[in-house]
């Protein structure tokens, strides 16, 4: 991983294609501070959104005069806020995810990266949390603008795989910390029992929940012969197999059946489930699949 | 089944542990790290649930290896089962390939019966044991001497071909057989004949003999005799029939001549009893063949043969003072021309050709003349003999009982008055004896026949007796063969021979079969005036050609018959008394004496083994290729879905 660190995490080239690119909404999103995302409150953008009678306390600046002279009464017109969106982003960083060629950590900083640019691009605060290294995990506060993309790069550079990762546990806390909504992408390989538990907590704000399920091609397509005892690389718990072809059907069956069940779980609760096989380049996936999922605009 | 070394078996309290080690310590399998075992524990979870024997499977292996390991043991223990047959170390197998071992009860013959015996004994040889094989009746041979390799011994034994020649004597054999056993321990001597055969009585076999008969057959009828005499008009057949069997029987007697049929005979015999016919032929037959009709178990005695006997007749020079019983004697012999010579003549100028065999009677002469020589009462030493003096009243005895010279004689009533006490030279037999020495010797000495009689006929009573013309046609049979009606007769095996002009080039023997043979080639011997062909041992007519240059100048035929009453009873003996040096005389084999041992098989149970446990170690790679296999066979039968 260092020497990669040395390289720029995203292609100039690659982000200049994800400059044309947004996040795509379901519904809008409460934020902080102004920006250019339209919010579910009232605000003072310049779009008309309604009128409302006036109550008191309201801010008499915000009658409308013209309708008080036709009707006589105070109605208050009231404006479409435009407010920035927080955005998170959550990169499991336990060990499990460190395997793989390609490289699925890896692979997860760059759909983090390439994701937070474009959130960035857009003016919107991102937020990167990644856990799985111990108890505590690590958290790049919110950055905005392009100018964030260089913080934010540096930091999902320097993440570095933990050792065993509760993801159910991670998730429920990051719940509680969470100020704000607002688009979550969660970047995992959901390799843990916990993982009803963790897509559950997740699901219980507002977050418009997008996972990406990063496996690696090894994981899919297991190329194992004879007699294995296989070791957890996080629980270090061994599991003895005599890997043959029906138990390689079985596995793959297994596996289709494990993706299936993620994916109704998902849609169950309003969560995009994004499957991921890391051998296909981040660009062709950013730019092509991502799109069409529906994700990215 | 028992266990030739069952220490073997240790090699099991060994192995054994060692394995099932070696197979703990390969079950910590090669470790693999995988980012997750998370979907593994649930699959493995399953599987288990699903297939408690799994663990079995898993098994598998060890379970072969150890059944491999198993046999492998049993095999170097050497199991083996009782069976009938040999348990010696030096095993001495005596195959009898007389004559009636032609017998076709025991299909094809008794011979191919005995040599599957032979094979299963060879079969039966413990490891490391050495086997010798010997061919006895007729000519003996020994065509595998002391060999374990049991090849070789199959191969001895595929050779032995039926011999019709012969008689079934296995004292020859039993000494050989006796001497071998004598040399090494843990010996066995296995017969495997009919028991139709001459036994010792004088020898004990230092080791276990055992006896394996062969034939169920009893019953045979054969022409026991057939000869061609010329008579006053015509030819004289005289054909003997004998029922062998123990059971009266009725079989016809075809008869043809010269290749045709001429008369057929229903002919009922007896148990043990003969029947003769004497059948009145015209002249000019030269072949007489009887056939008996009729499927019994030995085809070889059931046909005989007679030819003409030859016209011209055999010149003897008898030179003598005068011996009225001599030329009595002589003159009742067919095809004899004898000539009368004083005894005082001196030189003789006729070739061999012309006279070939001259009767020295009481004469002593300087020089001898050329030919075959019967010396009666030699005065004086001649190059032969010594005659050294005189014996007063000897005792006359046979020195044999089976010389062909003594054939149908009775010497017994025989006495002489005085006898030239003779000592013949190395060249000779002595057929009838003395306490004084030898009364009648013959023998050959450089392709000449020579015969010595001792006595003066007058000074004994021998020619007033029935044995005298019988012994004085032997003596001239064998002094002139070619002359008279036996000599057309060779019994198998019997040389052919017969004299020669010095002018003859060439001599072909034409074959039963049809073969033609030819001195040229030297299957025919020419040697001292003589042609020899040896190689009689098929029974039928041989016809002898003598050729100057390309043009046949004489033709002769001989027939070959078996005439062997010990081969044509072919009853199977069921034991044979020899005795032996455990003191038992009986050589019936008996169950349990011979350890039949397979560990071969168990060797290729192991072998299958092996292969089943490579083929269970290797079933991923199998079950991949099959894979494989299905889903190009699915291509094929589908291109359009790729």
């Amino acid at each position: 991983m260092n020497q990669r660190a040395s390289e720029p995490l995203l292609e100039s080239a690659f982000l200049r294609q994800l400059d044309r690119l947004a996040l795509v909404l379901r519904r809008p999103m409460a934020g902080d501070i102004q920006g250019e995302r339209r919010s579910p409150r009232r605000g003072s953008s310049v779009e008309f959104a309604d009128f409302r009678p006036y109550a008191r306390g309201d801010d008499i600046r915000q009658i409308d005069w013209n309708l008080y002279a036709r009707a006589e009464r105070f109605y208050l017109k009231l404006f479409v806020a435009e407010e920035e969106l927080n955005v998170h982003l959550l990169v499991d960083t336990s060990a499990s995810m460190d395997w793989g060629a390609p490289n699925k950590l890896h692979y997860a900083r760059e759909l983090a990266a390439a994701y937070g640019y474009i959130a960035l691009a857009n003016l919107d605060r991102v937020s990167v949390t990644a856990f799985g290294a111990g108890p505590g995990a690590l958290q790049l506060p919110g950055v905005r603008g392009k100018r964030g993309a260089v913080p934010l790069f540096a930091f999902l550079q320097r993440l570095q795989p933990g050792k065993h990762g509760d993801l159910a546990q991670a998730c429920h806390r990051y719940i509680q910390s969470a100020r704000a909504t607002g688009p979550l992408l969660l970047c995992s390989d959901l390799l843990d029992a916990g993982w009803k538990d963790a897509l559950s907590a997740l699901a219980s704000r507002p977050f418009e929940i997008t996972v990406m399920h990063i496996l690696a091609p090894q994981e899919l397509e297991p190329d194992l012969e004879g007699d294995l005892k296989l070791i957890d690389v996080e629980s270090g718990a061994p599991v003895e197999i005599s890997a043959n072809l029906d138990l390689m059907r079985r596995y793959k069956a297994h596996l289709a059946a494990w993706r299936g069940e993620i994916e109704s779980f998902c849609n169950g609760r309003g969560i995009i489930y994004v499957p991921v096989d890391t051998s296909v380049p981040v660009e062709e996936f950013v730019l092509g699949r991502m799109r069409r999922r529906g994700v990215l605009r | 089944m028992s266990l030739i070394t069952p220490l073997a078996l240790l090699a099991a309290a060994i192995v054994g542990p060692f394995i099932v080690a070696m197979y703990l310590l390969k079950l910590r399998r090669e470790e693999r790290t995988v980012s997750s075992t998370f979907l593994w524990q649930r699959m493995v979870r399953d599987v288990e649930a699903n297939a408690p024997w799994q663990k079995l499977r898993r098994n598998l292996l060890l379970l072969l290896q150890l059944l491999l390991m198993l046999l492998l043991v049993l095999a170097l223990a050497r199991p083996y089962l009782a069976a009938q047959g040999i348990s010696g170390r030096n095993l001495i197998i005596i195959i009898d390939h007389s004559a009636s071992m032609g017998a076709t009860d025991e299909p094809p013959t008794r011979l191919h019966a005995a040599r599957e015996r032979a094979y299963q004994l060879i079969d039966q040889l413990p490891d490391g044991g050495r086997a010798t094989v010997i061919a006895t009746g007729g000519r003996m041979e020994v065509p595998a001497a002391a060999t374990s390799d049991r090849r070789e011994l199959r191969r001895a034994v595929e050779r032995i071909q039926l011999s019709n020649g012969g008689s079934s004597d296995l004292s020859q054999a039993l000494t050989l057989a006796a001497a071998l056993a004598a040399r090494e321990e843990d010996s066995e001597v296995a017969i495997i004949s009919d028991g139709n055969v001459t036994l010792p009585t004088n020898l004990r076999v230092p080791a276990r003999v055992s006896y394996f008969p062969v034939g169920r057959a009893t019953e045979n009828m054969a022409v026991s005799a057939i000869a061609l005499q010329p008579g006053t008009t015509g030819q004289t057949l005289f054909v003997q029939v004998t029922n062998y069997g123990q059971a009266s029987a009725t079989h016809r007697l075809d008869l043809y001549l010269d290749g045709a049929i001429f008369n057929a005979y229903n002919l009922t015999i007896e148990a043990g009893r003969d029947q003769s016919l004497i059948i009145e032929l015209p002249p000019q037959v030269e072949v007489v063949e009887a056939r008996l009709d009729g499927a019994d178990a030995m085809p070889a005695d059931d046909r005989a043969f007679a030819v003409s006997p030859a016209t011209e007749a055999t010149t003897v020079r008898l030179v003598t003072a005068g011996n009225r019983f001599l030329e009595t004697g002589l003159s009742l012999l067919p095809g004899l021309n004898v000539v009368t010579v004083p005894a005082a003549t001196t030189t003789f100028t006729e070739t061999v050709a012309q006279v070939p065999v001259t009767i020295l009677d009481g004469v002593a002469l300087p020089e001898l003349p050329p030919g075959n020589l019967l010396f009666i009462n030699p005065l004086r030493s001649t190059a032969y003999f010594s005659v050294t003096g005189t014996i007063e009243f000897p005792q006359v005895r046979p020195a044999s009982g089976e010389d062909p010279m003594l054939r149908n004689v009775s010497l017994s009533e025989v006495s002489v008055l005085k006898a030239a006490r003779i000592v013949p030279g190395n060249w000779g037999r002595v057929v009838v004896n003395s306490d004084g020495g030898p009364l009648l010797v013959v023998g050959e000495r450089e392709g000449r026949r020579v015969a010595v009689l001792s006595f003066d006929l007058h000074e004994s009573d021998l020619p007033l007796q029935i044995a005298f013309p019988l012994l004085l046609s032997n003596l001239m049979n064998f002094l002139a063969p070619g002359s008279g009606a036996e000599a057309a007769q060779l019994t198998p095996s019997q040389p052919l021979s017969r004299q020669m002009d010095a002018t003859i080039t060439e001599v072909r023997v034409t074959r039963p079969d049809g073969r033609t043979v030819s001195s040229r080639s030297g299957e025919v011997q020419i040697q001292a005036g003589q042609a020899i062909y040896a190689d009689t041992d098929a029974l039928g007519i041989y016809t002898v050609e003598e050729l100057v240059g390309d043009s046949v100048v004489g033709r002769h035929r001989y027939a070959v018959n078996l005439f062997a009453p010990g081969e044509s009873r072919i009853a199977t003996q069921r034991d044979l008394s020899i005795p032996q040096t455990s003191g038992a005389s009986s050589t019936v084999s008996r169950e349990r004496d011979s350890r039949q041992e397979f560990w071969r098989l168990v060797a290729l149970i192991a072998l299958i083994v092996l292969l089943v446990e490579w083929l269970v170690y290797q079933r991923n790679g199998l079950a991949y290729l099959r894979e494989r296999w299905r889903q190009r066979a699915g291509d094929r039968q589908s291109p359009l879905r790729s």
